[in-house]
């Protein structure tokens, strides 16, 4: 019993390594001091100031937006691939299957540069279009694996019994296939989303100027010096995709912990 | 498969690997390319092909001073992260029963999930000088303490093992979980107390998931500029910060793609290193 | 090797009893079947024995020494899992040295050892395999190596042939049963197989609900169940109740059952002869013929008596003189031992 009781304690440090530092900030959104003086006096100045602020609330604005986009268009060819890959045998499927790792494997800070080169190459450029393009496909192995993982619950035999009443592949696929799939498709598409609305790396490289995303307006703030009313926005935007994943990890638990 | 259901699963993945076509492999083989130019191929600059990017990002000492401290801070990272992580994970899967588990595990791993820029941030506020961390260590002690760590190689290893440690016990903790309960129980049946079951039995049968979490840990640490940037300060020049130089500050995009590649060859030798390891830890 | 006893053993897990005041003595040397259905508290039993789990309730001693104090790893037990848990990233002779090493043996006796009882188990050159490169009877014997090679005071199996297949399991009851001689440890194991139970035993214990029903020599156990549950599950039986008589046992159809004292009476399948005549025994009763079914060597007959199913198995010739379908009243008759008296109230 003196083991769990340590494991417990030992379990609160890490979680309270992995939390303070985001408590002291969403505390500090609401102190009245610039300066993060002590003590503290309460005050929602900072987040008065943020919904005036033009510049953050566009960019808040589009990082929402384009991270919708995002998980529509990676939900909906993530959820395709995925079926033919999970229902068809052909050759050359596990080379299918490797290339959904370069986008999760390499680097980030080399994707997004290579993204910037091609991208000015073909007339593309740097931009909204150029950052869905570069983030949808990010997001796509993360929906083919979580749909994936759904799939690998479905029972053969039930569509095989489908088919036997009569029903025709079209109708199987609408009537059978899909609503297993429903769950993983859901959580594949917060996934979508989270990894859309936090990513800062591809952006960085992606977006123009004067017309970015939440998380590049961020760090350019804080290159600058910090302000209290970063704290503010900051605070939402982790409160935002934390509630995302919990939606996700909801839906993605399709049976057992794993 | 007959030749309409060929065509059906081709037109089902056509629009998908056409995507990462486009966005990720086309990108990579370009700057593949222009990592061999003298200039950028746009408009009418004048460019040729040389290898002087290469020869430039491998002799000038600079350039591999910088590598190799990104290698030895994305090291004491991975290390850090499986040191704390593996006990973390250890106690989740096999101390802890139940619906508790289930939330203590989505609690560690949630963070993972958050913006990574934003918590860079938060430690930024409670590592700076005579931030929240320096007021409570001195509320505590008696003495006066100076603990300085913003704009130190420490702020940069805590920043970053606080954004990658929920890998390692993620991966971990799915191979940890996946261990027999009566394998534990036959060993001690034989005599073997804690230590030696950890030695000989826990951490073998972890190893994959060790390897696959320290994997995920170190790639991304040895390609990072955003936290060294943060947190970093004047210290936080690493070979990410170079890159993004090169791209956003210098405007050399040959020499950065060049940089670029070098970075690709290292995370590619050591997730070639790590296969074995990989693939038993996803199957 | 010692002899293993508990007393008034008790363990609950919320309201229900796994184990309600067991008392019961594991000779030394012998080979003890613990027999039960699913839930009876057989396998906690065997865990609270090897000290995986503790009883709320009641001594345990291994020998002389008493052991509930005692962790598991200092009883110095041999235990053979359902499933073998044979450690995934060690070699054959790495698992079967593994009890050595953590006994401090010296490597060349360790190496030895490991090498005569992969022998005895008949694996001699499969030390360097990986156990997920083995069949699963070559499993099942390092499993037994393992358990045996630190010559642990008492082996623990806790159905260890279950995950077999029918073929291999009898091959390896009749190698369980001579591995276990040779080597002569005291035995306890656990079964939800009365034939294996019958077969590999000395000694069979039944427990059921947590209490140990019955125990004792199989065949004693067999021959005499005195209860309904063990008549039951020890083989298969047909269970009679009437009105005790002076003359006997009074059966609902009238029948008179002489020499019978107890209210009901327990009859072996294969204790019943079928005629078409009325036999020259009082020991005897008349039933409709339902199905005869052929099973190769042996037959069965259904019969119907008083609304109640009786069962009678029989080789097939000795059935041939029935019809093959049902419908006829038939006459069964019994040797006068074999009426089973069974005295445990209903």
């Amino acid at each position: 019993m003196i083991r769990h009781a340590f494991a417990r304690a030992y379990l609160g440090l890490i979680l309270i390594f992995l939390y303070a530092p985001i408590a002291v900030m969403a505390v500090m959104s609401l102190n009245a001091s610039e300066f993060y003086a002590l003590p503290f006096r309460f005050s929602t100045e900072w987040y008065e100031r943020l919904f005036t602020n033009d510049e953050i609330l566009a960019a808040a604005w589009r990082s929402v937006w384009i991270a919708v986009v995002v998980a529509i268009i990676a939900t909906a060819l993530g959820t395709m691939a995925t079926l033919a890959l999970w229902r068809h045998d052909f050759p050359g499927k596990r080379i299918l299957q490797a290339l959904l790792f370069p986008p999760i494997a390499v680097p980030w800070l080399i994707t997004g540069t290579a993204m910037l080169i091609f991208f000015f190459g073909v007339g593309i450029g740097r931009g909204t279009p150029a950052v869905i393009i570069g983030h949808v496909a990010l997001a796509l192995p993360y929906v083919i694996v979580t749909v994936f993982a759904r799939m690998q619950s479905f029972d053969r035999a039930l569509e095989e019994a489908a088919r036997s009443l009569g029903a025709r592949p079209l109708t199987v696929a609408r009537k059978v296939i899909l609503p297993h799939a429903a769950p993983g498709i859901i959580a594949g598409a917060l996934f979508a989303f989270a990894v859309s609305f936090d990513q800062f790396v591809v952006s960085y490289f992606l977006a123009e100027p004067g017309d970015s995303t939440l998380p590049v307006l961020i760090y350019s703030a804080i290159r600058k010096g910090f302000t209290p009313e970063i704290n503010a926005v900051s605070t939402i935007i982790i409160l935002i995709s934390m509630a995302v994943m919990v939606l996700a990890a909801r839906y993605a638990k399709f049976g057992g912990t794993r | 498969m007959t030749g309409a259901e060929r065509l059906r699963a081709l037109g089902l993945l056509a629009p998908a690997y056409l995507w990462l076509t486009v966005a990720v492999f086309l990108p990579l083989s370009a700057m593949a390319f222009f990592s061999f130019l003298t200039d950028v191929p746009f408009g009418d600059r004048e460019w040729a092909f040389t290898f002087d990017n290469y020869a430039q990002a491998l002799t000038n000492p600079t350039y591999a001073t910088l590598l190799w401290k990104s290698l030895k801070l994305a090291f004491w990272v991975t290390v850090w992260c499986v040191v704390l992580g593996f006990p973390c994970a250890y106690i989740l899967a096999r101390m802890i029963k139940g619906r508790s588990r289930e939330v203590l595990f989505l609690l560690v791993i949630l963070p993972f999930w958050s913006n990574a820029l934003v918590r860079v941030f938060s430690w930024a506020i409670v590592l700076r000088g005579n931030g929240v961390l320096d007021r409570a260590v001195n509320a505590v002690l008696p003495w006066d303490v100076k603990l300085n760590l913003m704009f130190s190689e420490t702020a940069m290893v805590i920043g970053l093992v606080h954004s990658y440690l929920p890998y390692v016990i993620l991966t971990t903790y799915l191979s940890l979980q996946a261990i027999d309960d009566t394998v534990i129980e036959a060993a001690r049946s034989l005599g073997a107390r804690f230590p030696r079951i950890l030695w000989r039995l826990i951490l073998p049968l972890a190893m994959p998931g060790l390897i696959a979490g320290a994997v995920l840990v170190f790639v991304p640490v040895v390609g990072s500029f955003m936290e060294p940037r943060l947190l970093g300060g004047r210290v936080g020049t690493t070979y990410g910060t170079l890159i993004e130089d090169q791209f956003v500050a210098v405007f050399n995009w040959p020499l950065g793609a060049a940089l670029s590649f070098i970075l690709l060859a290292v995370v590619l030798v050591i997730l070639a290193a790590a296969s074995p390891a990989l693939r038993k830890a996803t199957t | 090797m010692s002899e293993v006893r508990v007393e008034g053993l008790t363990k609950a897990y919320g309201p229900t009893k796994a184990l309600d005041d067991v008392t019961l003595t594991f000779p030394e040397g012998g080979f003890f079947g613990l027999l039960g259905p699913s839930g009876s508290g057989k396998t906690t039993l065997l865990r609270a024995i090897a000290g995986f789990v503790q009883p709320d309730h009641g001594r345990i001693f291994i020998g002389d020494q008493p052991v509930e104090g005692t962790a598991v790893e200092d009883r110095n037990i041999g235990m053979v899992f359902q499933s073998y848990a044979l450690f995934p990233n060690m070699t054959v002779a790495e698992n079967v040295a593994f009890g050595l090493e953590v006994r401090r043996v010296p490597s060349g006796d360790r190496a030895r050892r490991v090498a005569e009882v992969l022998e005895l188990v008949q694996l001699g050159p499969l030390g360097n395999r990986k156990p997920q490169d083995l069949s699963g009877g070559q499993r099942q014997r390092v499993a037994m190596a393992r358990a045996i090679v630190t010559r642990p005071r008492v082996l623990l199996l806790d159905e260890p042939l279950s995950a077999l297949d029918r073929a291999l399991r009898v091959d390896m009851q009749i190698e369980l049963k001579r591995i276990q001689r040779e080597v002569g440890i005291t035995t306890i194991f656990v079964t939800h197989d009365q034939e294996e139970a019958l077969t590999l035993s000395d000694q069979i214990g039944i427990l059921k609900d947590g209490r140990l029903v019955r125990h004792g020599p199989p065949r004693a156990v067999y021959d005499d169940p005195q209860d309904a549950f063990t008549a039951h599950f020890l083989g298969e039986a047909n269970i009679l109740t009437g009105r005790v008589e002076a003359q006997g046992l009074r059966l609902t159809d009238g029948t008179l059952l002489p020499g019978v004292t107890t209210a009901r009476i327990a009859l072996r399948p294969e204790a019943l002869t079928a005629s078409i005549e009325q036999p020259a025994t009082p020991h005897r009763l008349q039933a409709r013929l339902v199905q005869r079914i052929f099973s190769g060597a042996m037959g069965t007959c259904i019969l119907d008596w008083q609304g109640q199913t009786l069962k009678l198995t029989a080789p097939d010739r000795a059935l041939a003189a029935l019809p093959e379908t049902g419908g006829p009243q038939v006459w069964l008759s019994w040797p006068a031992g074999a009426a089973l008296p069974l005295r445990d109230p209903r």
